[in-house]
């Protein structure tokens, strides 16, 4: 067992409260744990020894205002360091909106239930996680302001924060992750929802970790008959970047649909490991992800659709595209389909190219700079997806961020 | 206007252009024929700069500046517009926004004063009303999904919005049925002036009908082999290159 784990076992021995029974469960499984190594295949092209040997400070508790989206009017929930600074205090009639220690029965209800277990950094986050959120939507509720989650990370922090969502029959919502930081730190935040039967989710994760933040997470999501996520991801990488996202089409005829994009430049590092699970009939998912990776940057995308026996008439997308800016940036990916049902559709896909230079001639013969002309290309190919995105006031605040990045990003 | 000296240049070390000589005064238009693999596209490509062609001598000017040093965007910025004839796809940038940043970065260059997006929408808009196009094909991607015919009225589009001091038009006539050609020659007409000059590449004698040029000149084996006036296309119309290598060696026996 490495020594950071070692500790982390340790410090959950002093964590008590209305989710002792769960958070027991998970560290029996975290005490058997392997920690990975560059043979884990799940950790492959992860140095997780930075995560390991990282010494920090601790932080200090400043009060720190959650970064202000134009336009958009959220519920808001705000942690700063791993530590809860608020939480949006209106009532919406048919939203439970309270903070994981206040939550009692309702967090312990979903608490884990989602997640799997094979996740090693979501047992570490299962015993250590004290801090959280709860969004309990009830059946039939349509909730039009979205609910934010901010997670703002400092020098020196150790944070681990869980979010638990239940979106009861025929409920609407939209949930927007948002974790920002540039220092070193080191993060895990786990996210569990419950979409019921024809409940609409609206998910947005924004991880826009960067230089020296550390984060480990995930999202895991169930989808109950006719329900429908519709989720977009966005990565900025960093010293270590990594995420798990699992959905379970648990109920028939569900949808999903799930765009992630990561820009990666510099030294960044940004794993993505997506599991579809189809386990029942006429399930549909359409899974896009694009990737820019610049410099020396590295990019990891595996992107694996089971289609179990019962699962007839599934339709099922995936669909990984890359462009590479420079010779020494690297991108692994690896969509995989595994199919065990005879009357499906399904089809995945990557690829890996570089900037196309018969358009930057075109564009440059207008009189537009190479160097424009590439930031351009590169909005162009990541602003698909973020034109998808259902959220206008959100997409409006993405791209001036996008095209920064971009800017910043050069062709070698 | 333009001045092409003794120009000779080459692409993954084939030699294409072998000595092309032209000269160009503001106002005017100079179609150029020639067989296929003559150079005509080179000599559009080696112009506006594009990357892989190298020019071992001669030399092009345009009003005094010399365009071989100049990258590709100062080319265009100098006022040199090439009508592509195999225009770019570029899904996910916009007609819009690129046309924007092109006439923004010419106008920044030249030191003139941005235009408004409210100002600039309104003239794209007429521009596209010029070549027919729907004002929503400024909403699509660069020529993505565009007929054949539709690419090659968004050049001239672009044309109209740049407002270049030469323009090369490539084989702007290739693929077009005899409305859209119409359209394309109106959209050159409207833009002939006494200060701007076009080059027209063509196979066919047909544009020529409606963009008639001050002078025709024929491009073979990389260098000028004939130049006349508008009814040289006519003979070349009639009698294939053919003819033309007849009396080249009918000529040279005589010299000899």
């Amino acid at each position: 067992m490495s020594s950071w784990l070692q500790t982390a076992v340790e410090r959950a021995a002093d964590v008590s409260d209305g989710l002792a029974l769960k958070r027991q469960a998970s560290l029996e499984l975290l005490c058997d744990a392997k920690w990975p190594t560059r043979k884990t295949e799940a950790w492959k092209y992860v140095p997780i020894n930075v995560w390991e040997r990282a010494e920090l400070s601790g932080a200090t508790n400043d009060t720190v205002s959650a970064p202000v989206i134009d336009g958009l009017d959220s519920l808001d929930v705000v942690f700063v360091n791993g530590q809860l600074q608020s939480v949006a205090a209106e009532s919406i009639e048919g939203l439970t909106l309270i903070s994981l220690s206040d939550a009692g029965a309702q967090a312990a209800d979903l608490f884990g239930t989602i997640k799997p277990d094979r996740h090693l950094f979501g047992l570490v986050n299962d015993v250590l996680a004290t801090e959280g959120v709860v969004i309990d939507v009830a059946a039939g509720a349509e909730i039009e302001k979205p609910i934010r989650i901010v997670n703002l990370l400092g020098e020196g922090a150790e944070a681990h924060t869980r979010v638990l969502v239940r979106l009861g029959a025929g409920a609407k919502a939209t949930v927007i992750e948002h974790y920002s930081g540039n220092s070193l730190s080191r993060n895990t935040g786990f996210a569990e929802y419950q979409v019921g039967e024809k409940a609409q989710l609206e998910h947005y994760r924004f991880a826009l970790q960067t230089g020296e933040a550390m984060s480990i997470g995930g999202c895991h999501v169930e989808l109950a008959e006719h329900s429908e996520l519709n989720s977009t991801l966005v990565g900025f990488g960093s010293a270590l970047s990594r995420i798990d996202v699992d959905v379970t089409h648990a109920g028939s005829h569900a949808f999903a649909k799930m765009n992630a994009i990561y820009l990666l430049d510099g030294k960044e590092l940004f794993d993505l490991h997506s599991t579809i699970e189809h386990a029942v009939p006429n399930g549909t998912t359409e899974e896009n992800v694009r990737g820019i990776v610049a410099d020396n940057s590295r990019a990891v995308f595996n992107g694996r659709i089971h289609i179990h026996r019962d699962a007839q008439k599934t339709l099922a997308e995936l669909n990984n595209r890359n462009l590479l800016l420079s010779d020494r940036a690297e991108i692994n990916t690896k969509p995989e389909l595994e199919i065990y049902a005879d009357d499906v559709r399904c089809a995945h896909g990557a690829t890996v190219a570089e900037i196309d230079q018969k358009a930057l001639y075109y564009m440059q013969s207008r009189g537009v700079s190479r160097a424009q002309a590439q930031v351009m290309l590169n909005f162009g190919f990541i602003n698909e997806l973020v034109d998808q995105m259902p959220n206008e006031a959100l997409a409006e605040w993405l791209r001036p961020q996008l095209r920064e990045r971009f800017a910043s990003m050069e062709v070698k | 206007m333009l001045s092409i000296k003794n120009l000779h240049a080459s692409v993954e070390d084939k030699q294409i252009l072998k000595g092309l000589d032209l000269e160009i005064k503001p106002g005017e238009v100079h179609a150029i024929m020639g067989p296929n693999g003559a150079g005509k596209s080179t000599m559009g490509y080696v112009l506006s700069g594009r990357e892989g062609y190298s020019v071992e001598e001669g030399s092009v000017t345009l009003d005094g500046t010399d365009l071989l040093e100049l990258e590709a965007e100062e080319r265009a910025r100098a006022g040199l517009f090439l009508a592509f004839q195999y225009p770019v796809e570029i899904p996910g940038v916009s007609n819009l926004e690129f046309l924007k940043a092109a006439v923004d970065a010419q106008r920044e260059a030249r030191g003139e004063e941005a235009v408004s997006s409210k100002d600039f929408l309104k003239m794209a808009r007429e521009a596209c009303k010029q070549v027919h196009l729907p004002a929503e094909f400024l909403k699509r991607g660069v020529n993505e999904g565009f007929s054949g015919g539709e690419k090659k009225r968004n050049e001239i589009m672009q044309m109209l919005l740049l407002q270049p001091k030469l323009c090369i038009l490539d084989e702007s006539d290739s693929g077009l049925d005899i409305d859209a050609l119409q359209v394309v020659a109106e959209g050159v007409n409207s833009q002939r002036s006494p200060d701007r000059s076009f080059v027209v590449v063509t196979h066919y004698q047909r544009l020529l009908d409606y963009i008639k040029p001050d002078y025709v000149h024929v491009l073979s084996e990389g260098k000028i082999v004939k130049s006349g006036d508008a009814s040289l296309a006519q003979e070349l119309e009639d009698q294939g290159y053919a003819w033309l290598k007849e009396q080249r060696a009918a000529d040279a026996e005589q010299s000899a």
